[in-house]
């Protein structure tokens, strides 16, 4: 905020920036943006149960152990998802969505344990899931032509759905809540065995 | 059963559909299909009598036997019966599979009757076999063009959601009106698994 | 300054907004058993999108005459004659697939009732006569209105920079209700007809609402108070008006017969406010989850909000001031 004069030249030259980034512009308005790869990767989470559930199972499984668990893990997977993701942009390998069942068997099962892991644990546990779904994200996101962009908005799910779903679970407190926990981590291990029924049929 | 579809097809069937969520059209012409899967997935157990009252007789038996077999088993049931779902879905063929579910009704809705209680262990095992059964049997019949994962997940929640129900009803156990209701109710089930088991015996 | 013009480069194109307008095909059934068509195909910027219509193969065109619009949008019309009818025959959009649009397609019979199908670039087709009842409209509409709240991030911002200046739940029901109250009334005015607003300036004005909050929300922050954070409710419900012209802007470009506009209208509002109380929901969601999970950010995360709101609303502004000017 220095002298008005410096002020008001320097709008222009940022309005001159905005509208050379994107000439088109010029007469739109504000109130439609298009569906860009932003929302579209957004919206990915919610239409792939590939993911889903094992991030809400991973979820699940922090949230039973506590906030220190969930903040470890929080931390972990949407940097694991964006990392593996941009490699997983480049399409070096091309790895099948059914070995995402891996995912189910494992969390779901710990869930329906209710194993008492270490944070140490959970960070490496939580790194291998953001890992594994973030390389088949990026991959996806690399064919459908949404790259980075969407891929951010996928791990911005991620993280929104961990955020709401471990700190769902860390509030309960009454014994047969947390039960329930443990038997929808038993319905995810459930789907991940008739997944691999289904990609051996 | 549906005609015969390669299960990784459908995978990748889905992986195709999301993709094109994914394009900024933003929606997806499969969308129907996939919804539907579930919807087929979560009303295929309700709309078998069999299953249905061998489902609840699971929860009102967990409730009678109160805790931990109240949770132990719903948890322990869709794991096995997805693993009776998997093998049917890899072929591997289990025999008698219809006079299984029957005898399961007959049998779960007699321990309800007689309030038995073998202890967890082998409680927990009769369950499982009985698990494997109905997983093999309605675990494999998607309709064609369906979401196979969807169709799972519809048919593994509809399964607990009836495990819940039962236990909600096993709930007034608590009283002694409730207790002699519950063992009618295991009496009902049982007749009806026997009529299943002479529909399935009649029927070859 | 020069952080916003690194973030008025960074940003991506879709935050822009590109003012695409939905095409709409009117096909009305005459006495002869010919149809009258009238098509007014999407548009990009005011440009016509490449979109054909692609007839079922007994059916022949003929009358093709083109008439441009008061409004400057260009209006195919035509006759078509099916001899073997259209029920169950498949009119195409061609080209819709490669598009960010959609297509209204209304098929009025002369015994008074109608079909509408919307239809969508992932399946660029529709089979006439697929009995379209008022629900399959219902969430037609719904749809529509959810999907202009989620891409109206201008409206978010402002829905967000409230957020943050609201203490209290109470007052927080009172600033959402009135900010919806307000923008429905204008709203549902602009799409009735009886008044509307120009675009250009509209637009200056919804974001310079934004850019008016951001000041607020550092005197929150600075533990200071002023008219609107002891009153948001009655800056919400202010601003909420200029909003509803807005969002009316959804409504009012796909061109709508004056008998579908009341349910249209209706649904479209719903699905507005469904959009809106699911980010308000998230937003507070969030904030909880984070209080649950004792997540303490850095100081620049928890601001970060704040400033979104302020400098976005401030670019938006010069943005629409220059046009305004027209000097962009």
């Amino acid at each position: 905020m220095r002298r008005p004069s410096s002020r008001g030249s320097a709008a222009v030259a940022i309005a001159a920036a905005w509208l050379l980034a994107m000439p088109e512009a010029a007469h739109a308005h504000l109130v439609t943006t298009g569906l860009g790869p932003l929302f579209d990767g957004i919206m990915h989470l919610a239409v792939t149960p590939e993911d889903l559930l094992p991030v809400a199972a991973i979820s699940m499984l922090v949230g039973l152990r506590g906030k220190e668990h969930a903040r470890a893990a929080l931390l972990t997977v949407p940097v694991a998802w964006v990392l593996a993701g941009w490699v997983g942009l480049g399409r070096p390998v091309e790895i099948p969505l059914a070995t995402t069942f891996v995912s189910f068997l494992a969390f779901g099962g710990l869930v329906a344990a209710d194993v008492r892991l270490s944070r140490a644990w959970i960070v490496v546990l939580a790194a291998a899931l953001g890992a594994l779904h973030g390389y088949l994200n990026g991959y996806e996101m690399a064919v459908a032509g949404l790259g980075m962009t969407g891929l951010i908005g996928s791990a911005a799910s991620v993280f929104v759905l961990m955020t709401l779903a471990s700190a769902l679970v860390v509030s309960l407190e009454v014994g047969w809540t947390r039960i329930a926990v443990r038997v929808a981590g038993s319905w995810v291990v459930a789907v991940g065995l008739l997944m691999i029924g289904w990609s051996l049929r | 059963m549906s005609a015969p579809r390669s299960g990784r097809a459908g995978l990748r069937g889905l992986a195709l559909a999301v993709a094109a969520l994914a394009v900024p059209a933003g929606l997806s012409a499969h969308e129907g299909g996939s919804v539907a899967g579930l919807l087929s997935g979560l009303l295929h157990p309700v709309t078998g009598l069999d299953h249905v009252i061998a489902m609840i007789a699971v929860g009102l038996w967990g409730a009678q036997l109160g805790k931990p077999a109240v949770w132990v088993l719903p948890v322990v049931f869709p794991m096995v019966m997805a693993f009776g779902g998997m093998l049917g879905l890899i072929g591997l063929p289990i025999p008698g599979v219809e006079i299984g579910i029957a005898a399961s009704a007959i049998l779960l809705g007699g321990v309800v009757a007689g309030e038995v209680n073998p202890g967890l262990r082998l409680a927990g095992l009769l369950v499982a076999v009985f698990a494997i059964f109905h997983g093999h049997a309605h675990g494999t019949e998607l309709p064609d063009g369906q979401s196979g994962i969807l169709y799972s997940i519809g048919f593994v929640a509809s399964t607990g959601l009836l495990h819940a129900s039962g236990i909600a009803i096993g709930l007034i156990h608590r009283w002694d009106w409730g207790r002699r209701v519950l063992r009618v109710l295991g009496g009902v089930v049982a007749a009806g698994g026997a009529w299943f088991l002479l529909q399935a015996l009649s029927g070859g | 300054m020069a952080a916003y013009a690194a973030l008025a480069i960074a940003l991506p194109k879709g935050v822009a907004g590109h003012d695409v307008r939905p095409g709409y095909l009117e096909l009305r059934e005459q006495a002869d058993g010919t149809f009258a068509v009238v098509w007014k195909q999407p548009t990009k910027s005011e440009v016509p999108l490449e979109v054909d219509l692609v007839f079922p193969a007994g059916c022949r065109v003929s009358g093709v005459r083109q008439e441009t619009a008061a409004d400057g949008q260009v209006r195919f019309h035509a006759r078509l004659t099916c001899p073997e009818g259209l029920t169950d025959q498949t009119i195409r959009l061609a080209g819709l697939e490669g598009l960010q649009t959609d297509v209204l397609v209304e098929i009025h019979y002369t015994n008074d009732t109608k079909e509408t199908h919307l239809v969508r670039p992932a399946s660029p087709s529709l089979v006439v006569g697929g009995a379209p009842s008022v629900i399959d409209r219902v969430f037609a509409y719904l749809g529509l209105g959810m999907a202009h709240i989620a891409l109206g991030v201008d409206h978010l911002l402002f829905v967000l920079g409230l957020l943050l200046i609201v203490r209290d739940r109470r007052t927080l029901i009172k600033t959402i209700t009135s900010f919806t109250v307000a923008h429905s009334i204008t709203l549902g005015i602009a799409t009735l007809g009886f008044a509307s607003a120009p675009t250009v300036p509209l637009n200056a004005v919804i974001a310079l609402s934004i850019l008016f909050l951001g000041p607020e929300i550092v005197r929150v922050w600075r533990g200071q108070t002023s008219f609107t954070i002891r009153h948001p409710w009655v800056v919400a419900f202010a601003f909420g008006l200029l909003h509803g012209f807005g969002f009316a802007s959804g409504l009012t470009s796909m061109g709508l017969p004056q008998s579908e506009i009341p349910l249209a209208l209706l649904f479209f509002n719903v699905g507005v406010e469904i959009g809106q109380i699911v980010f308000v929901l998230l937003v507070l969601a969030l904030v909880r989850s984070f209080r649950t999970l004792e997540i303490r950010w850095p100081r620049w995360v928890q601001a970060a909000p704040g400033y979104a709101v302020g400098s976005l609303g401030a670019m938006w502004t010069i943005d629409r001031v220059l046009v305004l000017m027209g000097l962009a």
